[in-house]
């Protein structure tokens, strides 16, 4: 009986003593945690993040995909007048009426990972996330580098597999490599483009059928790894060989498959360095610093040849 | 003579109005790109529609039945997932068993919802599509799943093995097929699939089991989407948690194409294979045709109706119906 009135009373000053230090309680509500690696890890690491910062009391929730529910999240935040919101957007559109609520009840909002909608910007302090247009750009440099170093820049031909149509990173990612992809190396052709919906599966039979088109083939650009890998074993699956395959999103299937020498390059973009950057872009608002509305994080060119500098992904 | 002869053609147009559907599609396709039909793209079209296929087999038998098994997809996703975790942890040898025990139990448990305890089999599948789904992502941790040594492991021999000149996806689809067909078309339990799905309280007063009919049905099913998540498992040894979402609906489509009726009591394994095959070809014919992917959404529901109106008009020998 009395270890437990010791007990209650030393957790009643330890809550005591953080509540007079200058603790920030900062809700992030999530996309989707569970549905693929990169969300888990994500996760992991966020909470990790703000359990090493002692000045930091997170609210962790996730909006398991659905929209409806992400809302009720935010303005269960916006009642639990948290510090701050960090949201990971279910829908770009149909957050933007939750948002704008923070915003009024005076919480600055950052977005992670994925930008809501333009209309919402006002209401939005900072986007803390990968850019993916800059992403699309450097796979393009990667593959048109690698094309001068095989002498074929001239007449190299290329095949795209997007992610699903529709989606921000797909069309962002397409429109970097599209764009950058003709200033670097003008005489490569991008012969046809579409979509495999982040699927591994569905980018296996989207690749037997450009095999079957296309007699030449020379390089694969795919919106990340996981589609990148699946038109690597349609290549293998045909006994095509020759063939460069560059992706994004450097997962760990893609870069075994890069040990293995079967794979050239992709973007590695860390869940770890996305989790960390949004947590500390909210600290960075709290403490009043002058932060760029876009907030990227860097998501640097990964190889055959600088493989070595990065760790393996563990998604 | 000449009369009969016409009646004869007749009847098999009526009978085989899918199948003219298919070959139609078929000529269409390669006049627009002749490498459609070379065999290799061929074999690749089956080799890819193999796990849609085995996993439509199945739900066949569940529509004769009368019911729907809108589980499927999550169902081969589970199957996916844990053959590949075990795989490194127990061996192929073990894995195999082990997953087709857990994904039989899976199907056990709606056969025994829909048959026994007679829920209606739409809620209970599409309940069991999240249900699955959030097992799979609970056994998994939400982590995409890979076999540590893909070189050197024999479990490839499912989805990326040939034997007899032949795929063992397409093998093992074509063996499938032939038994179930076998089992629906010859025994009497595919007699009483029939009975049960045609009129369910007539064959309850024959004597026939219905509980126990629908049961076997939904075990076949699992049976089917386990043997799916095999060949999908091992023909990219490594797998994301939803790797077979979405998969139901076109499972049902092919069922439907092939003409079962969602009613029940009418359907055969013959016909789910051409349903299977349109829409595998469909797919790959647009591809090669090259038409911009935002339109190939509407250009296969234009070819699924038109195959749908083919299949009807050849039924009734008209390409309109006078009482409409």
């Amino acid at each position: 009986m009395k270890l437990r009135t010791t007990l209650i009373a030393s957790t009643a000053i330890v809550l005591a003593g953080a509540a007079s230090a200058e603790t920030m309680k900062i809700g992030i509500t999530q996309n989707n945690v569970g549905v693929d690696s990169y969300q888990t890890t994500y996760e992991r690491a966020f909470i990790a993040a703000a359990e090493e910062n002692a000045d930091v009391d997170a609210v962790v929730l996730d909006a398991g995909g659905d929209v409806a529910r992400q809302i009720a999240q935010i303005e269960d935040l916006i009642q639990q007048d948290v510090d701050a919101i960090i949201i990971w957007p279910t829908n770009g559109e149909a957050v933007i009426p939750a948002v704008r609520k923070a915003h009024q009840a005076g919480i600055p909002v950052v977005v992670t990972n994925s930008n809501i909608a333009e209309a919402g910007f006002d209401f939005v302090n900072s986007f803390s996330g990968p850019d993916n247009i800059t992403q699309g750009a450097r796979s393009a440099e990667i593959m048109c580098d690698k094309f001068k170093d095989m002498g074929i820049e001239s007449e190299a031909q290329v095949v795209h597999i997007t992610g699903q149509p529709g989606y921000t990173t797909a069309i962002e990612r397409a429109k970097g490599f599209e764009d950058r992809l003709p200033e670097v190396c003008p005489d490569v052709t991008i012969v046809d483009t579409q979509p495999g919906d982040w699927n591994r599966e569905k980018s296996q039979q989207v690749m037997e059928a450009f095999l079957v088109k296309y007699a030449d083939i020379d390089g694969v650009y795919a919106g990340d790894d996981n589609m990148g890998v699946g038109a690597l074993n349609a290549a293998k699956a045909a006994g095509r060989e020759g063939i460069i395959f560059v992706g994004a999103t450097n997962f760990a299937v893609g870069y075994e498959a890069m040990a293995a020498g079967d794979y050239w390059g992709s973007i590695y973009q860390s869940p770890v360095d996305d989790a960390e950057a949004a947590l500390q872009t909210a600290l960075d608002i709290l403490a009043g610093e002058e932060l760029p509305f876009l907030n990227y994080f860097d998501t640097p060119k990964i190889t055959q040849d600088n493989m070595g500098d990065y760790t393996k992904p563990v998604f | 003579m000449a009369d009969i002869t016409k009646q004869q053609i007749g009847a098999f147009l009526g009978k085989q109005g899918i199948l003219i559907a298919f070959f139609a599609f078929l000529i269409g396709f390669t006049i627009a790109n002749p490498k459609f039909l070379t065999p290799d793209n061929v074999l690749s079209v089956i080799r890819s529609s193999a796990i849609l296929g085995v996993m439509a087999l199945g739900v066949t038998f569940v529509v004769i039945s009368g019911n729907l098994d809108l589980s499927v997809g999550s169902m081969m996703s589970f199957s996916t997932i844990v053959v590949l975790d075990l795989h490194d942890k127990i061996g192929p040898a073990l894995a195999i068993p082990a997953m087709f025990a857990m994904t039989l139990a899976l199907g056990a448990f709606i056969g025994f919802l829909v048959g026994r305890l007679k829920l209606n089999s739409l809620i209970v599948t599409l309940g069991m599509l999240s249900a699955i789904h959030g097992l799979t992502l609970t056994y998994s941790g939400g982590k995409n799943m890979d076999i540590a040594d893909k070189e050197g492991t024999w479990f490839s021999v499912f989805g990326q093995g040939e034997a007899l000149g032949l795929p063992v996806p397409i093998l093992m689809f074509v063996a499938v097929a032939a038994f179930l067909g076998l089992v629906l078309s010859k025994t009497s339990f595919g007699r009483k699939v029939y009975a049960v799905g045609g009129n369910s309280t007539a064959a309850t007063f024959s004597g026939i089991p219905r509980a126990r009919t629908v049961f076997i049905c939904y075990l076949i099913s699992a049976a089917c989407a386990a043997t799916a998540g095999l060949i999908q498992a091992s023909r990219s040894l490594g797998s994301q948690n939803t790797v077979g979402q979405g998969l139901e609906l076109e499972v049902l489509a092919a069922v439907i194409l092939g003409g079962a009726s969602l009613l029940g009591g009418s359907g055969t394994i013959f016909k789910t294979v051409i349903g299977v095959l349109i829409l595998g070809f469909i797919q790959n014919g647009l591809l090669l045709i090259g038409l911009q992917f935002y339109v190939q959404f509407i250009v296969t529901w234009v070819i699924i109706i038109l195959a749908v109106w083919l299949d009807i008009a050849a039924k009734r020998g008209k390409l309109w119906s006078q009482i409409a």
